[in-house]
């Protein structure tokens, strides 16, 4: 691939990512994992068209960029039904791209594991058409075997735009329930119960009923679950009120925040207030004290205002004047294929291409 | 000198690439053991060649799920094409154009560049007609006998070899030239794939005989190369007259307290027997001096909609295109004589063609005029 098509496709990755976004929102809405559902959403937003437009070499690089997008989406951290989502997504884009040959979805060594524990749950859960999905793919040899999700160039970005990940999608923290489920439960119920007959047992010999043998609380299961109940309860309570507390929050910070902005601001104007004195060798460079500013404003106040000198090439563009046409020519390089020209023709002004600003 | 090679670590997880910076580069692996990690985790036919029959599939699927025919039917009606189609029946879409009235951002974003394109004057632009030439060559060929096809379940790496960088000015474009290889191959294969024009110099000043083939190029005179991958020098040992080049980087290495740098032969060397880093920069040096950066951009399974022709491998899927330095005088031909000290050049040093140089420079019997020096030039777009 191109430089100029890896260019173009940064351009794109945004509103792609955007798209598939709003595509599995919608997915999501609907509370079903049925590719049914997921077609229809899909037909709705003719995401087909996604395609149209992209000309010759840009045609699998978009399949590229695309791809990898929604490759993101069907690894964890999402919840399994983004992630039936984003398989359901990829084998649409992989069937709709225009790219002849078809690009491949790339699926590394380190989320192979994912991917069978994945298809592990949907058989189980006998989720008939996310199976089927993922075993067409893998008929069709959709997937390339690679070692890294994406290609790799040591590219180092200056400003790391690092998207946040939709934090919709992410599945709720569900510890708790894993943790104290029904088997256990059941598990714990019946050892408390063989427990208490060996305790009853013992007790009935020795036919004293010594009261350091209650190490245990009677009711400890149906409080355990309980308590899990309860948790669950308050998270589904929580969710209701998630604004609200946000906004409390955000009110409670914005004072504290203005206090101490205040606060700083007054010792900052104090400071600024007073001029250092410089040391004695720098006796001829005394800080002078800008008044003008000062009665602007303690937030605004900035002592110090030294002169920024104009940089030498500056100051002679400003100082020399050089008349008509000379001057253009002495600025704009010349070519050599000009030094042998017989005919001294003037040069043609250089034709501006428009550029097209993404 | 000591062949020692980079042997297997007993750690399994060191096999598994992952992100060493995200987006960056992977952390060290073993290209051999990645390929036997993957192919004991896939089934034969999941990375074999053959496409497998779509009724095969169904039974297998339906048995293996446990439902019946009609459930199998249901199905696949479901999650048929049909179901995607965004289009009426009758009326195809033209996959060119962006369809009017888009909602999809891509496609707004997308409509806008095409009205631009539309707004100019020019239609064709040959840098996006042959911008991936190369690739469309050799993407889903087929060897003609059966005893070239790539093996089933081979590595294929993709290479980026990047030209020398020169700091006149700063540009975004990092020029490189990108080669696929298979696993099987050694570093001597690579070596021998890279072209540059270093490797075409002509040594000498040939004013006075410039009708002299020269003997040499500076391939012929400096055999000796290396790369470098993960603390290990990989020379160029094939012939009597190469050099080990890299023991001055080690022996320097060795009084500043670096770590322990070792050294193998590349042509001893396979791919598969390498350890290293995803998407890392690396070195390949050659005339003494000539640097060029690799990088390791991908490695996977070969598919079967990759060229399976071994004999074409390694196989060039990208090349940058460099300006041409045309003659100064006729700024027709591609200059192929450069003098130093000519009292006829408009400039010094200044290009020539051929037969611009000699027509300045010499006279109808060939006898030289006035006092210059020159040398033989080659193009640097030579692989254009």
């Amino acid at each position: 691939m191109s430089v100029k098509g890896f260019k173009e496709m940064d351009f794109y990755r945004k509103q792609v990512r955007s798209d598939c976004v709003e595509l599995l929102s919608r997915f999501q809405k609907t509370d079903s994992v049925r590719f049914e559902v997921f077609s229809n959403i899909w037909r709705e937003m003719k995401f087909s068209h996604i395609f149209y437009g992209t000309l010759n070499r840009e045609k699998r690089a978009f399949s590229r960029l695309i791809l990898d997008t929604a490759y993101s989406f069907f690894l964890p951290p999402f919840s399994f039904q983004i992630r039936v989502g984003g398989l359901y997504l990829l084998y649409c884009l992989y069937q709709c791209q225009t790219a002849s040959p078809p690009e491949q979805i790339r699926l590394a060594l380190k989320d192979w594991l994912d991917l069978s524990k994945f298809e592990k749950d949907a058989v189980d859960a006998q989720h008939l058409d996310a199976v089927y999905i993922l075993r067409q793919l893998m008929f069709q040899k959709a997937f390339n075997f690679t070692a890294m999700p994406t290609v790799l160039v040591y590219k180092k970005k200056r400003k790391v735009e690092k998207s946040a990940p939709c934090e919709e999608f992410m599945e709720r923290a569900t510890r708790p329930q894993e943790l104290i489920n029904i088997e256990l439960l059941e598990e714990l119920s019946n050892i408390h119960e063989l427990y208490g007959n060996l305790k009853s047992s013992v007790s009935l010999t020795s036919e004293q009923a010594d009261p350091s043998f209650n190490l245990v609380r009677k009711d400890l299961i149906p409080q355990l679950r309980s308590t899990v109940m309860d948790f669950y309860k308050w998270q589904q309570r929580k969710d209701g009120t998630d604004e609200d507390e946000d906004s409390d929050e955000g009110t409670s910070s914005k004072q504290e925040c203005s206090k101490r902005a205040e606060l700083i601001a007054s010792i900052k104007s104090k400071a600024f207030g007073e001029a250092a004195e410089a040391p004695k060798s720098r006796r001829h460079r005394q800080v002078e004290v800008n008044q003008t500013n000062y009665e602007a404003g303690p937030s605004h106040s900035s002592g110090y205002s030294r002169r920024n000198k104009p940089s030498l090439k500056t100051r002679t563009n400003e100082n020399l004047y050089i008349s008509g046409d000379l001057w253009k020519e002495v600025t704009t390089a010349t070519h050599i294929s000009r030094l042998t020209t017989l005919d001294f023709v003037r040069k043609e002004k250089p034709k501006e291409y428009k550029k097209f600003k993404w | 000198m000591a062949a020692s090679k980079p042997s297997t670590s007993t750690d399994p997880n060191t096999n598994i690439p992952d992100y060493e910076y995200t987006d960056v580069n992977s952390n060290i692996f073993h290209i051999g053991s990645f390929r036997e990690e993957w192919l004991n985790r896939l089934k034969p036919s999941n990375y074999s060649y053959e496409q497998e029959h779509e009724d095969t599939f169904d039974a297998n699927f339906a048995q293996e799920m446990g439902i019946g025919a009609d459930t199998m039917a249901d199905l696949k009606s479901v999650c048929s094409l049909d179901s995607l189609r965004c289009h009426p029946v009758d009326q195809p879409p033209d996959t060119d154009f962006v369809p009017p009235d888009p909602t999809l951002r891509t496609l707004i974003q997308r409509k806008k560049k095409q009205d631009h394109r539309a707004s100019l004057k020019i239609c064709k632009n040959r840098h996006d007609l042959y911008a991936d030439e190369l690739e469309r060559l050799t993407v889903g060929r087929k060897p003609e006998e059966e005893a070239d096809m790539v093996p089933e379940g081979e590595v294929v790496l993709t290479i980026n070899v990047y030209y020398p960088a020169t700091f006149e000015k700063f540009t975004y474009v990092r020029p490189h030239v990108t080669l696929l290889m298979t696993g099987s191959h050694s570093l001597a294969e690579l070596r021998d794939a890279i072209c540059c024009v270093s490797d075409l110099q002509v040594c000498g000043e040939f004013s006075n005989t410039p009708d002299m083939a020269p003997d040499f190029i500076s391939k012929d005179h400096y055999k000796s190369a290396f790369f470098y991958f993960e603390g290990v020098f990989y020379n160029d040992m094939r012939y009597p007259e190469c050099q080990d080049i890299s023991i001055t980087t080690i022996e320097w290495a060795k009084t500043r307290n670096f770590p322990a740098y070792s050294q193998a032969k590349m042509e001893d060397t396979r791919f598969v027997d390498l350890k290293l880093k995803v998407g890392f920069p690396y070195l390949y040096c050659h005339q003494g001096d000539c640097e060029h950066l690799v990088i390791i951009t991908d490695i996977r399974l070969t598919h079967e909609n990759d060229c399976l022709d071994k004999k074409l491998y390694p196989l060039l899927t990208h090349k940058h295109r460099v300006t041409t330095q045309k003659c100064a005088v006729c700024h027709v031909y591609i200059g192929r004589w450069f003098t130093t000290d000519d009292q006829f050049a408009p400039s010094d040093p200044c290009l020539f063609c051929d037969k611009c140089f000699r027509m300045l420079h010499y006279d109808a019997e060939g006898n030289k005029l006035g006092e210059f020096l020159a040398y033989p030039y080659v193009d640097r777009g030579a692989f254009n």
